[in-house]
């Protein structure tokens, strides 16, 4: 499959603003101020606009709301100003056209892996046959064949990661939020998961936003790289990625490129810090 | 890659155990000591008895107490078959356990998942946690009578206080992630309770049945003691007054055997139906 024809025009940034593009816009935050009390803010006036299919990275200091925004866009917390919304209409709570994946990986103990991956389907009209064949798939999609009737305390922790992302994936949900991910598993089982993780999206066409530390990570994911500023300082930076296709391939890795927008990168957070 | 396996003459050559040989060693170790040591107990006990060392009134001896519940087993006591004594008991004990757990479940699910069910039923189980339920026992007879209800009801209402509590902390104990996980999956409250909340709760209300059993048993030998003419605790109540401390050593052994294959039954049922639990 290639890359959706939305993710390969995005524009620059002041593209986006633009009125005539506001149907390639999925989520859409405008002045948004959020605090978990009045007196301290998280947020201040941010605004941030994410493209149908894109990958779009939050990078920034602790602290500076990257996973705040993650969960306003999800629904678990209300702006105290300014506005969230959803291909137009306000974000009111939690929704399956959403997923979201946690640090915690958040399977079900109680259910095989199987289960756990057919879980949204309980609550979507779609045939049985159907969601086998779903849940068949992405089960090869992610490399987990042969595991679909253990238990997630059976598994490694990188494993219980792909099911964690198969179960959001595979009820196609419109956006999907990763709030560091892969932060707990090993090095070498972090970049397969990026692996997967890329190919994952060439076949599902939802947008990815994607909460990580690491810089290498980011450039490795994603179309579009946002940098949050210290002190409610909304965002600093707003970069576009572009890497040689296909992007799963290790080589991007070590490639000049990369190299490039690396130390860019590095350089631009150490300016923040 | 292929793991290299050792050969026989490697094997031979290495000094020392390696770790799975020294874990089953120990384990092997610490199951002779638990045996050894209740062995050694009895051996004692019949040793002191039999040489005359302690009063039979204050221990009897071991085979003494066989065969005074064997002659229970042929005559039965206080002119009923052992087995009607036994059968009374437990099925006091597992009718109260039944209920109360029932009862206990669905009251802790509420409790835990609605903070106003909470609030409401705060203050007075509270109130009620410290108090010893045998201390209801008098009132429960005034209200209930002296019959088959009252001895029931005080069992039922020690465990299911117990179940409650368990049932209650399992169900915040949930972790918050589970549940909005399911919620970005689509599912509405009665799906993330039925699938999320319930079986997350699962363990803790296992280990509060399990709590709950055996409170249940100590309650049910008070409340057979105080009236009644059948049932175990009865017998302990009614060799004590003649006695008989033969008697009494049979019943408080059953009570024991009793409680102990209970709870093992339990146990092997919750490792069954909660075995993500470790």
């Amino acid at each position: 499959m290639s890359q959706s024809p939305v993710r390969s025009s995005i524009g620059s940034l002041d593209h986006y603003s633009q009125p005539e593009d506001s149907l390639a816009e999925i989520i859409s935050l405008d002045n948004v101020s959020f605090g978990y009390s009045r007196k301290r803010l998280v947020l201040q006036d941010l605004d941030l606009k994410i493209q149908r299919g894109e990958f779009l990275t939050l990078l920034g200091p602790s602290g500076c709301g990257k996973s705040t925004i993650l969960n306003l866009i999800a629904g678990f917390y209300k702006p105290l100003l300014g506005a969230v919304t959803h291909g137009g209409e306000e974000i009111k709570g939690p929704s399956a056209r959403r997923g979201v994946v946690f640090q915690s990986n958040a399977l079900f103990d109680w259910m095989t892996v199987e289960q756990n991956i057919g879980f949204g389907f309980r609550f979507q009209s779609i045939s049985k046959y159907e969601k086998q064949k779903r849940v068949e798939t992405i089960i090869g999609l992610v490399g987990l064949r042969g595991n679909e009737r253990k238990y997630p305390y059976q598994l490694s922790g990188g494993m219980r990661q792909r099911v964690a992302v198969a179960r959001s994936m595979v009820v196609q949900p419109e956006i999907l939020l990763m709030d560091e991910p892969f932060a707990a598993v090993d090095v070498q089982t972090r970049e397969g998961l990026q692996e997967e993780l890329l190919k994952l999206h060439e076949q599902v066409a939802g947008a990815i936003l994607f909460v990580t530390h690491s810089i290498e990570e980011a450039v490795f994911l994603s179309d579009r790289i946002v940098i949050l500023d210290r002190n409610l300082g909304g965002i600093a930076h707003d970069i576009e990625i572009h890497l040689p296709g296909p992007r799963y391939t290790a080589m991007n890795r070590v490639s000049d490129e990369f190299n490039q927008y690396r130390t860019d990168l590095y350089l631009k957070m150490k300016a923040i810090e | 890659m292929q793991l290299k396996m050792a050969n026989s003459e490697q094997v031979s050559a290495f000094k020392g155990q390696d770790l799975q040989t020294q874990a089953l060693r120990e384990k092997a170790l610490l199951f002779c000591v638990a045996i050894a040591i209740p062995s050694l107990i009895l051996i004692l006990w019949e040793l002191t008895t039999r040489m005359g060392w302690i009063d039979e009134l204050f221990l009897p001896s071991l085979s003494g107490i066989v065969s005074e519940f064997l002659a229970m087993v042929r005559k039965g006591y206080a002119g009923t078959p052992l087995l009607s004594h036994v059968l009374g008991s437990l099925r006091r004990v597992f009718t109260a356990f039944g209920i109360g757990t029932v009862v206990g479940c669905l009251l802790g699910l509420l409790m835990g998942y609605y903070k106003y069910v909470r609030a409401a039923f705060y203050v007075v189980t509270e109130i009620l946690r410290p108090i010893p339920p045998l201390a209801f026992i008098t009132l429960f007879i005034l209200w209930f009578g002296i019959g088959e209800v009252s001895k029931v009801l005080i069992i039922l209402y020690a465990g299911a206080l117990i179940v409650m509590l368990n049932t209650m902390a399992g169900v915040q104990s949930c972790p918050k992630d589970k549940i909005l996980a399911a919620q970005t999956l689509g599912a509405n409250d009665l799906a993330i309770f039925l699938y999320v909340i319930l079986p997350a709760a699962l363990p803790s209300i296992f280990t509060g049945m399990r709590v709950a059993l055996s409170v249940d048993f100590g309650i049910l030998v008070a409340a057979e003691l105080l009236a009644g003419d059948l049932g175990i605790g009865y017998i302990i109540q009614d060799a004590s007054t003649f006695f008989n401390v033969e008697g009494l050593f049979v019943g408080i052994l059953m009570i024991g055997f009793f409680g102990v294959v209970s709870d093992f039954v339990l146990r092997v049922i919750a490792s069954k139906v909660v075995h993500w639990q470790g």
